[in-house]
């Protein structure tokens, strides 16, 4: 037997510290009903959830349905902001440029599918995009346009979330990693590098790692791992009105540019053809950029499902047993922190989520 | 050095703050970085890593070796977009957003 009775018991166990782990923990800690621990093999931050450009971004999110949810969860910030300090979210608004008059034809159409769920699309001209962001290059043909999108800094994001679960007694153990997992009777054994847990339930929310945690109770978390590029210039003037899809400056005026998907394992390094690519996107995007210092570029790990979608909820046929992994987990993380404490304290949430069961993919 | 003692000059970090990072169990310069901001400025933490690292091993007691450096990215020195811009390689693993969505119903 590898349990032993000396482990620490908690109500519930969150394996990943990341904004998705942290923002379950927070949320149900909001309840101050439930004794919670949340464990990571590292510390906040040091994962996906650092190392992202970190728009709230919801009008191209397609199919339809998954833009509601994105949505929703949009519509949570400003709630959560008041709950747990300055996260300098702002809803300034995205631009997704198109440079060819066919992608029109496809723009019209997708604002004619999200007005469906409630979001609301302008398809701009030329003219439009340059008058709402005048340093935007006069070779763009049009945009989609959205009022509802915006960015969050993702430090600030994280360390509230954090501080604010603490207040309302979480437990942390950072530096942690979990070795295995074992099933007893209706609840856990997690076992880490620094001691054993017993929990009523337990949450894998492991992001890029969740592959691993599923192996160590036979089940297979069907995600992939996609590396991004991005660059920081240093603190510019008010350059941009807008989040561009690709682009956004940071409160400080730093500019972050970056949208590059690389299948290439847990491997983080910069590339010098990925940021020269980027920096000619940045350029042909805001020509203004050509002239803008870089200080930095970064790059991370993030988890996309095998379909795109978020995979959250009860793991059917294992009791007590829950997972939240998904893409675009800074602009979701208050929704999915919402709708799974919801899950976890009385087994019902308020908005339907059986399509984002990981049952979809048996 | 008392707490007020800046740390990094560039983004204006003291020691106070940084020992807040500390006593929620950061143990690495990066940990300590994105939380505070300390070495993200335009020196990239070329003046300040020494410092935080020495405050890392005081407070947890490793010694000074054990802690892991500040991870070096490129440009490593401050470079203008038009020089990192100026090859003619085609976008193919930088996309647009508007590229990906799709409108029909997955």
């Amino acid at each position: 037997m590898k349990s032993r009775t000396h482990a620490e018991a908690y109500d519930v166990v969150i394996i990943g510290a990341g904004v998705i782990g942290n923002s379950i923990a927070y949320h149900l800690s909001e309840q101050n009903s439930q004794n919670i621990l949340v464990i990571d093999k590292s510390f906040p931050l040091s994962g996906t959830s650092g190392s992202t450009q970190a728009w709230v971004w919801v009008h191209t999110k397609t199919p339809s349905s998954y833009g509601e949810l994105s949505l929703f969860s949009s519509e949570l910030y400003p709630y959560l902001e008041r709950k747990i300090g300055d996260v300098e979210y702002k809803r300034t608004g995205g631009l997704a440029p198109f440079f060819t008059e066919e992608e029109r034809e496809k723009a019209l159409k997708l604002a004619e599918s999200q007005a469906k769920v409630g979001i609301d699309i302008k398809v701009l001209s030329r003219d439009e995009v340059l008058k709402k962001e005048p340093s935007f290059s006069p070779n763009v043909v049009g945009a989609t346009f959205s009022s509802i999108d915006g960015n969050v800094n993702p430090f600030r994001l994280l360390e509230l979330y954090t501080r604010a679960a603490e207040k309302n007694k979480v437990d942390y153990s950072f530096y942690n990693p979990v070795v295995d997992i074992e099933q007893q009777g209706d609840g856990y054994m997690v076992h880490s590098e620094k001691g054993v847990f017993r929990t009523k339930k337990l949450i894998l929310a492991g992001g890029p790692w969740s592959k691993q945690l599923g192996s160590f109770i036979g089940l297979d978390i069907p995600v992939k791992l996609v590396r991004g590029q991005v660059l920081i210039t240093e603190p510019l003037a008010p350059l941009l009105n807008y989040t561009i899809g690709g682009i956004r400056q940071a409160n400080n005026g730093e500019v972050l540019i970056g949208y590059s998907k690389e299948e290439v394992g847990y491997n983080r390094q910069g590339t010098l053809d990925v940021i020269q690519e980027t920096a000619n996107m940045a350029v042909s995007f805001v020509p203004a950029l050509a002239n803008a210092n870089v200080v930095r570029s970064f790059s991370g790990v993030r988890v996309v499902p095998e379909d795109g979608l978020p995979i959250f909820g009860e793991i059917p046929g294992r009791k007590n047993l829950y997972i939240a992994t998904m893409h675009s987990g800074i602009t979701l993380s208050p929704v999915i922190g919402t709708l799974m404490s919801e899950l976890i304290s009385s087994g019902e949430t308020s908005l339907p989520i059986e399509k984002y069961s990981i049952s979809r993919f048996a | 050095m008392d707490k007020s003692t800046i740390v990094c000059r560039c983004e204006e970090i003291n020691v106070d703050e940084i020992e807040t990072v500390l006593k929620m169990g950061a143990e690495t310069f990066d940990d300590v970085k994105r939380i505070t901001r300390c070495g993200m400025g335009p020196c990239q933490a070329k003046m300040c890593v020494k410092h935080v690292s020495n405050l890392i091993s005081e407070y947890t007691g490793k010694p000074l070796a054990e802690i892991p450096p500040a991870r070096a990215r490129m440009p490593l020195k401050i470079t203008r977009m038009r020089v990192l811009a100026g090859t003619e390689s085609h976008a193919s693993t930088v996309k647009a957003v508007f590229e990906e969505g799709d409108p029909d119903e997955k």
